[in-house]
């Protein structure tokens, strides 16, 4: 026999999100004839409503508010005007200004006028709110967001060209000026491959000797730029351990590697703390993290942050001094609040703020110029030579975000085990390689490897620049890929993200016949470049190390 | 004495971000999300220069996409908002327009404002002077300052709204001098 549904049951459904057209239309009918049910639909769905916005991220401190709400009951109008100036004020307090508004909409310009005031009062007053600060930051937002590092220079450009009251017509065109290829390093590269000794950008190694003697150290420095300074109280030991205690790294860039084999890249000026049970408080500076393959785990936190759940690669920029940003590119995270308790998952290419004045989370653009320096030092690129760009996690594989003719270096994966041998090509340490077909070599599947794309994007016009690099790993080459077909039967092993990109910009890639050439050097550590960038083929090299 | 880019692009962004930034405040955008939305209003403008009419204000122009950007901020989830209130702000953008003579008065001239504000604030009594950067600063709530300066709030807000008042009076003033 079939069950008759009765009000309750149409009720129930209502609430439970299982009403259909049929359930809505007999509920319709009859609490139109039934004015106890119509009370009690309405009831039960306000309740619904504040069950949800119960539930809501920004509303945890409902209680709180509930009572800063009631307490607001109290504020005169201009106790409420005041509040919403500071920005303190409730939803409800909010509502209440809102009404008296209506009723006075004459005030309405006045308040605009005060709060435009309040904000060139902070302008005036507040050495982060003034144009330096501003220019700087947006500047790095300018950076992230158009993936173009001369804006400066293009926005100048640009608004000269288009607004003409604003137009400084004597000003001679802005260039920014390729910097001259070193005509002598190629060859000096040929003579001294096994040997080269670069001026590029930084690291000095520590070297890995004296482990013992590191034993009560709950860290140690495994590279360092030449400018670092340290102050404060104590400092890393000769060897470069790290005992637990707090740091004051006045300048230059270190990275730290922890017992468990989880990575710090610290960039100063910088305060924190290394501690006995593998953490980290970063009490000012900007920080990168990199968990261990065996994904141990750091424990990282800041000022009003803890990252619970470290992601493989993440950062955390506590250079200002109300918040403090935490940036996950690689890997998914749990973030919480310190004090509060409000905690939040990030994933990959996500950033949030933690706002110590407000006590909340709040989601801000992903941005990761803030951790050039620091993603540099923990890339594995140990010294680089000529025109040589870093990309940061998570860049897609394309052209250069700055237009120039430079060998872009993208770390496609940091820590891989390849299921089954690869295919690599076959070059050999202190010769010469460059396109032709080769027989290539079976890289056996044992260990881990990281992989890098080395990428030299064609510049337009016929001719192309040629463009000489040279790059020094801080792990030994146990293989090479520059052929076109093994790169892309290679795609999947090491995870790269090039497929879509090449269907994308739908191009050839790897070496070409046009005088490429590859040299790797007798310790197996560096790699050096010749590269024309012209015709439709992208010049692709990608460099396996082994990292045990 | 030929100027760099940077320096170029640094007088065009302080022409207009001082103005800009208080257009932005007075349509309720939370104090600490102010910069924010500014900086994306000059990031639009970049991305969109071809489009913009050069018989217009440029100033009337980044004050068009910044109202835009504020009106798109209702829309988003409420923990992603930029404003205090959407009611808040609907009220205040229904009196908003780019062109009319409420918004020049915001929106003009706001580099100017901002010395003769900076020349002003130089005058003003220590602790005066004091109660500003507590609340501008420090960010500290009308209830805060009370505790600190031994005050009642009441007495704080009067005293930071007659402090506010002479400053505007100041400001207004050395503007008409310096305009004749």
């Amino acid at each position: 026999m079939k069950h008759e549904e009765t009000t309750d049951d149409f009720l129930n459904r209502l609430l439970n999100g299982e009403a259909d057209e049929e359930v809505l239309s007999t509920l319709a009918a009859r609490a139109e004839s039934d004015g106890e049910l119509a009370a009690r639909l309405s009831d039960e769905l306000e309740f619904s409503e504040l069950v949800r916005q119960a539930l809501r991220v920004d509303v945890e401190h409902s209680g709180e508010h509930f009572e800063a709400d009631l307490a607001s009951d109290d504020f005169s109008t201009d106790d409420l005007l005041e509040r919403v100036r500071e920005g303190s004020a409730s939803r409800f307090e909010c509502d209440r200004v809102v009404r008296h508004l209506w009723e006075h909409p004459d005030k309405v310009g006045d308040l605009r006028m005060k709060m435009a005031e309040d904000e060139w009062l902070r302008e005036a007053l507040v050495e982060s709110k003034g144009e330096e600060a501003f220019v700087d930051s947006l500047a790095t937002r300018m950076w992230a967001e158009t993936r173009k590092d001369h804006f400066v220079a293009d926005f100048t450009k640009r608004l000269d060209e288009e607004i003409a009251s604003h137009a400084h017509e004597d000003e001679a065109e802005n260039v920014v000026e390729f910097p001259e290829s070193n005509r002598g390093l190629y060859w000096q590269m040929a003579g001294m491959a096994a040997a080269i000794i670069v001026a590029g950008f930084l690291t000095s190694l520590w070297f890995a000797g004296g482990m013992e003697s590191r034993a009560e150290s709950a860290a140690s420095i495994v590279k360092s730029s030449r400018d670092v300074i340290w102050s404060g109280d104590i400092e890393p030991d000769l060897e470069g351990g790290l005992k637990p205690g707090r740091y004051q790294l006045d300048s230059g860039v270190v990275a730290l590697k922890f017992r468990g084999g989880d990575e710090m890249t610290v960039e100063g000026p910088a305060v924190f703390d290394v501690n006995e049970d593998e953490s980290a408080f970063v009490h000012a500076g900007v920080a990168l993290a990199r968990l261990s393959p065996d994904r141990k785990g750091i424990s990282l936190q800041s000022n009003g942050l803890d990252i619970q759940e470290p992601a493989s690669l993440m950062g955390i920029n506590a250079r200002s001094e109300s918040s403090t940003e935490a940036v996950i590119f690689k890997g998914d995270g749990g973030v919480c609040m310190t004090d509060g308790g409000v905690c939040r998952e990030l994933y990959e290419q996500e950033a949030i703020k933690a706002d110590r004045n407000k006590d909340r989370l709040v989601d801000i653009p992903y941005n990761p110029h803030a951790f050039l320096k620091a993603w540099e030092l923990l890339s594995g690129v140990e010294k680089n030579l000529g025109a040589v760009r870093i990309e940061m996690p998570g860049s897609e594989i394309g052209p250069s975000s700055s237009g120039q003719s430079e060998v872009q270096v993208f770390v496609e994966n940091e820590a891989f085990e390849p299921e089954q041998d690869m295919e690599v090509d076959d070059v050999r340490p202190g010769e010469f390689a460059s396109f032709e077909t080769n027989a290539g070599q079976a890289l056996q599947a044992s260990g881990q490897l990281r992989s890098y794309l080395l990428q030299l994007w064609p510049s337009e016009g016929e001719d192309g620049e040629e463009v000489e690099a040279s790059l020094t790993f801080d792990h030994e080459v146990v293989g090479v890929i520059y052929s076109s077909d093994r790169l892309a039967s290679s795609d999947q092993s090491v995870g790269t993200t090039m497929t879509h990109a090449g269907e994308e910009f739908n191009r050839d890639r790897g070496l070409d016949s046009s005088g490429d050439l590859i040299l790797l050097s007798e310790d197996r550590r560096t790699i050096n470049l010749k590269l024309r960038g012209d015709g439709e083929r992208v010049d692709q090299v990608r460099v396996l190390v082994a990292l045990n | 004495m030929e100027l760099s880019d940077r320096e170029l692009f640094i007088e065009q962004v302080r022409e207009h971000h001082a103005s800009l930034r208080g257009f932005v405040r007075s349509l309720g955008v939370d104090p600490l999300w102010v910069d924010d939305v500014a900086q994306e209003a000059f990031i639009v403008a970049y991305n969109r220069l071809e489009e913009f009419d050069r018989d217009r204000d440029f100033g009337a122009w980044l004050r068009g996409i910044a109202r835009n950007l504020v009106i798109n901020e209702r829309r988003k989830d409420a923990r992603r908002k930029r404003i205090l209130s959407d009611n808040l702000t609907d009220v205040l953008l229904s009196t908003s327009s780019v062109s009319d003579a409420e918004e020049k008065e915001i929106g003009d001239r706001g580099l100017a404002k901002l010395v003769a504000l900076r020349q002003c604030l130089q005058s003003l009594p220590e602790k005066s002077m004091r109660m500003l950067k507590a609340r501008y600063e420090d960010e500290n709530s009308a209830q805060d300052i009370a505790e600190e300066f031994a005050m009642n709030p009441p007495a704080v807000r009067k005293a930071l709204e007659r402090t506010r008042t002479a400053l505007r009076q100041c400001m207004e003033q050395k503007m008409q001098v310096a305009t004749g």
